[in-house]
Parts: C-alpha cells; structure tokens; sequence
C-alpha cells in the first residue's frame, strides 16, 4: 500500500507499473493449488482482473484537495483527504479537485516568471483586455488579477462547462462595469476601492451562474491612461509640482522677511522706550537740582542772586576775547574801534 | 461447468455494455433517445446508468451545464453617432433537449442561432441609445477636474443617466430570449464585455483628453503663480504692518515721554518762574559766550557799575 501512495496522483491506479512482491506469492500459491496446466491462463487472467479491480478502488486524496466519486456518472459523494475505497473504475469514478489552491487569472498583462523580480509580458500586447472607457468617456488602461480558489466542487465540475472562459468573461464584464461608472482621475487613483467593488459584483456574478468559485482578491495593477495621452498626464505631475515649488518659493521669501521686520519692530519700540526713560529722568534730575537750589535760595534770595550772577561772570568773561567797557557819557568812540579792529579782522 | 458459467455471464456482461445497451449519463449531460431517428420516451436529465434497446435505439448526448457564447465584437453607431464596438457575451444552457434536438441538433448550429439573435439584439439597442447609457450604469457622482472640458462633451458627460449598461444587456436578453427558448434554449445572461471606440474616434478622444490635460496643467501652474503672488502680497502688507505698528508705539511712547518730562519741568519751574530764568540764562552765557564774543558793556551795567564808583546807593 505504500506504493500506492508515493502514486497517488493516479486516481484510477492503472498505471501497474509492477505488481506487490506479496502478490506473486499469492499467484504461485493460487497455481500450486491447481495442478492441470488448462486453468493456469485462466488464472492469471482472473487473478490481473483482480488486482486492476483492487488497485482502482483505493485512492487517497491530497492535503488541499478534495475527491468527487460518481457512480455511473452520477454525483454520489465527495471525499475528504486520506485514503478511500471506492467501487473499481468503470463503475465509480474519481475526479480530483484542488480547492485549497489559490488560482490567478491575469488580465492585461502576463506573468512570464515569477521570483523575486517578477518578469512581465509586455502589456501591450493584452491592451484590449485592459483598455477600457470610463464614466467621462475617456480611455483608461486597467490590468488586473482575480485570485480564486475552488469552494464547491460539485458546481465546479458539474454546473458550468468553461469555468475559466466564464470567469475571464465575468471578470471583464464587472471591470468594465465598475470603471464605467468613475472618472479617469478616480480609475488612476482610487484602485482599492474599484477592486473592493468589482470582487463583491463578480463573486456575486459567479454565484449566481453556480461556477463553485469563491473569489480570493481582487487586484488591480498600475492603471494608466492610453500611452499617446501619458505625457499629458505627466504634464499635469508636473504642473502640481511646479505649483508646489512656487508657493513653497513664496513662503520661504515670507519667513525670511518677517520675522527680520519683527525683530527691527521691537527694536524700535526698544529704543522708543529708552528714550522715555532717558527723558524723563533727566527732566527728574533737572527739576529735582532746580528745586534744591531754589529751596536755597528762598532762604537768602539777595545774596545768593549776586553770587550766582558774579560766579557765572567770572566764567564767562575770561573766556571772551574782545572786551570793551564803554562810558555812555563818551562819544565817538565806535570810528576808534575800527580802527583798532581794522587791520586783524578777516 | 462452473467455469464455464462464469464465462457466459462475462461474455453476456461485455455484451451488454458494448452492444450500446446500457449507457452512463454524466452529471453534466442529457439525453434524447431515438429509435430509428425519431425521439421516443421523455429525454434523460438525470445522471446515471441506463438501458436501451441495442442497435435500434441511439442516445443522444446534449449537455446540460452552463455553456458560453461570445459574440463577435461589432461596430456600430450609437444613438448620438459615435461609433463603437461592442462586444458581448452570453450564457445558455438547453432546457428542453427534445425542442434542442428537433430544432437546431447540434451546438454549433445553436451558437449560429445565438448569433443571429443576439447581435440584432445589441445593434438595436446600443444605436437606440447615447453612448454615456452604454458605459456607465448609474447616476454615480465621480470625480471630475472640471477645467478644460469643452462644453459639448461636458453636456454630454453631464447626461443623466436613464438607463445604464446592466439594464440595456437585460434588455438585449428580454429581447433575445423568447426567441431562443423555441429551440429548447434558456438563454440565462447576456452582458456587455466591451466597449471602444473604433480607430478614428479612439484618436479623437485621446486628442481631446490630451488638449485637457494640458489646461489642467496650465490651471496648476496659474494657480501655483496666483498663490505665490498673494504670499508676496501677504508679505509686503505684513511688512508694512509691522514697521508702521512700531513706529506708532516709538512714537506714542516718546510722546508720552516728553509729556511726562514737560509736566516735571513745569511742576518744577513754577514754583519761582523768575529765578529759572535768572540761573538759566546764566547757563546759557557760559555755554554761548566765548573768545569770538566781543562784549561792549556800559559802565553804567550792573557789572561795571564798581569800576566808576567803590559803592552804589
């Protein structure tokens, strides 16, 4: 039995490559039994036919897949994985559905290779999968996956012929229908939401035509516009980012300029405010020196008159150049001055 | 004997099965029987083994399950004449096989019919309609950059929507399928996979998105020129703010400095008007006076009044 399973992707086991060691004993036991040389054909003939019936009636089922058996063609059960029995081929068979898997259907593009550096079919080749009017009339480019897995195998295998060509089919269909309903702006950036739409309306779709597929993900790729308008698009990234740059321009000239004006501001507030102080105490010491000296004075007005007047003349006239006293009683006297004067001055 | 036996019953077991007595129906299949071409008993829907008379009896196979019909992607005008291809497809399944049997026998026959149904379907019903009731399926608001548009498609884009793509494939398949269920067909959906535009018009729409592309990024720009103007005005107004805002505050508290400063001088001075003259105008004189002062004095002034007499009365 151990060989079977190292086989078990044959469900119908008729590929005996060899025969169980055990078995060739049994056979030469079996033709022991029967001495006359007339039955051994027989024999070997009945014991083949067992055996192939033995052989296609056990099978196992995978980890992620499941067994569908009909009896005569008719659907009678689905087996879980492990090893099962079944009746031999011709009257039960066995189809094998992976319904763990997870399938990807690709649309406007193609993976070639997969890795860490995925290698794609150039897109244009897919354009008429994935170009596409939206809502404004424009022309979108969308690539997309659907990512699906096996959920009823009895609708898988039974209820829809061309799953494949039913799914691509749908898929498009929902595509076109959801993009068809939003911008060329929303088509380029709001990708997420379009996906979440299109997966509710297509596993909608293929529930209702019994396909026995339940939808994974639904992605889309990098949505564009048709590759003569792309510079145009490029014009407009562009075109915001020069605006960007302009405004950023003009703030930075503003951050540079304002906060200087401030600091010139304050200073000049400052300095308004030294001024008053300079002001006013000075006008305090002035009144202040003027007052005690005029509380002096008030105690000896007289003498202190004359003090004051002969002490600011003993300053002031040393300093003088020219002096002249003059007796108002004299006359002609004015014609001598410039006489004296006449020669030095100037 | 015994052995013999057993052989009869394996050679009449082979028989049987060879001799097309007994036949399989599969799960995804029918069958019509036939005696000598003519249909007899009801057809077989359900899967499982079954018996017919040998050689005078044929079983026929029709499938059951969901089959596909893809239309030949075609070009026609729509309602506001702009040429497009639609390119629909289908889903059938044979319902009544004996109807099937009779009337179109095989499948490619049937995707012939499907043809000749289905395209006058779509033709009626996308030239009977403008082109926006085709691509979008409902009154959805999107989002659209409202500059450049030029105002013909902009009304067009602006349309209303009565009807919507999901609705006018109902409608090819109402169409459709009365016609089809004659010959033993269901028709289960008709859907529109595709739309585009044909080649010239596909240059049109690319020349027209492309023209308003570009004033989208001239109204980027503008605006980009519009903003930095107004931070530059900003600027300035800003700057006069601040330098006009200090020089009324230096100026106010200056003001109030010199108001401050006059009221001491005043509360000082008052008090002997007289004697502030007296001692600043002596200040002044030792200030004012120097050696390119000539002085003439009168001997007759207070200062020299001694230098005529020793005494003053």
């Amino acid at each position: 039995m151990a060989r079977r399973e190292d086989r078990g992707r044959d469900p119908w086991g008729r590929d005996n490559g060899g025969l169980p060691p055990e078995f060739d004993k049994i056979l030469k036991s079996i033709t022991k039994g029967f001495k006359g040389g007339r039955f051994n054909i027989l024999i070997i003939i009945a014991a083949i036919v067992l055996i192939w019936i033995v052989f296609s009636c056990a099978y196992t089922v995978g980890v992620d897949e499941v067994g569908v058996i009909r009896r005569f063609g008719k659907y009678v059960r689905t087996t879980t994985p492990g090893l099962h029995f079944k009746l031999p081929w011709g009257i039960e068979n066995l189809a094998k559905v992976k319904v763990k898997y997870v399938y990807t259907e690709e649309f406007g593009l193609r993976t070639l290779r997969a890795g860490v550096k995925t290698e794609y079919a150039p897109s244009k080749r897919y354009l008429n999968e994935s170009l596409m009017l939206t809502g404004d009339l424009n022309c979108a480019v969308v690539p997309w996956i659907v990512q699906f897995r096996i959920d009823d195998p009895y609708e898988f295998l039974f209820k829809v012929r061309n799953v494949r060509a039913t799914l691509r089919d749908m898929s498009e269909s929902v595509m076109r229908l959801v993009v068809g309903d939003r911008s060329i702006n929303e088509v380029i950036s709001k990708r997420k939401e379009i996906a979440d739409e299109v997966k509710i309306k297509l596993q909608q779709a293929l529930k209702e035509s019994e396909t026995g597929i339940k939808l994974v993900n639904v992605e889309l790729k990098k949505t564009n516009v048709p590759e003569p308008v792309q510079p145009s698009f490029n014009e407009v990234n562009q075109a915001v980012q020069e605006k960007e740059r302009m405004i950023y321009q003009a703030k930075e000239e503003y951050n540079k300029i304002i906060p200087k004006a401030r600091g010139e501001a304050e200073q000049t507030i400052k300095a308004a405010e030294g001024y008053a102080l300079d002001r006013v105490n000075r006008a305090k010491g002035d009144a202040n020196r003027f007052l005690a000296l005029w509380r002096e004075y008030t105690r000896a007005k007289d003498v202190t008159r004359r003090r004051l007047y002969l002490e600011a003349m003993g300053v002031v006239l040393p300093k003088m150049g020219n002096k002249y006293i003059i007796d108002p009683e004299q006359k002609g006297l004015l014609p001598l001055l410039n006489l004296e004067r006449g020669g030095e001055a100037k | 004997m015994r052995g013999l036996v057993i052989v009869a019953v394996v050679v009449l077991a082979i028989f049987v099965i060879f001799s097309g007595a007994a036949f399989v129906v599969g799960e995804t299949e029918q069958v019509v029987i036939t005696r000598f071409g003519k249909p007899v008993r009801e057809p077989i829907k359900d899967a499982g083994l079954y018996l017919k008379v040998p050689f005078i009896e044929d079983a026929n196979f029709f499938p059951k399950n969901l089959l596909e019909w893809d239309g030949e992607p075609g070009q026609m005008p729509t309602l506001d004449k702009t040429y497009i291809l639609v390119d629909t497809f289908a889903r059938w399944k044979i319902s009544n096989p004996l109807a099937f049997f009779e009337t179109v026998n095989n499948e490619i026959a049937a995707q012939k019919k499907l043809d000749d149904i289905i395209d006058p379907a779509t033709w009626n019903f996308i030239t009977s309609h403008h082109l926006i009731e085709a691509v979008r399926n409902s009154d959805r608001k999107m989002d659209i950059k409202e500059v450049g548009v030029d105002e013909t498609y902009k009304k067009i884009v602006a349309k209303p929507i009565e009807i919507g793509r999901e609705k006018i494939a109902k409608g090819i398949m109402e169409q459709a399928k009365p016609k089809m269920a004659e010959f033993g067909i269901e028709l289960v959906d008709v859907r529109i996979k595709r739309i585009n535009y044909v080649g010239e018009v596909q240059k049109e729409v690319y020349n027209r998105m492309i023209a308003e592309r570009k004033q989208i990024a001239e109204k980027f720009r503008s605006e980009g020129r519009g903003e930095s103007s107004k931070i530059a005005g900003d600027k300035e107004k800003e700057l006069k703010k601040i330098t006009s805002v200090a020089y009324r505050k230096a100026q106010e508290i200056k003001g109030k400095a010199d108001a401050e400063a006059t009221r001491i001088y005043a509360d000082a001075y008052s008090k002997d008007p007289e004697f502030y003259s007296f001692i600043n105008t002596l200040d002044i004189y030792k200030d004012s006076l120097d050696k390119e002062t000539w002085l003439m004095l009168s001997t007759k002034s207070d200062f020299f009044k001694y230098l005529k007499k020793y005494y003053t009365e």
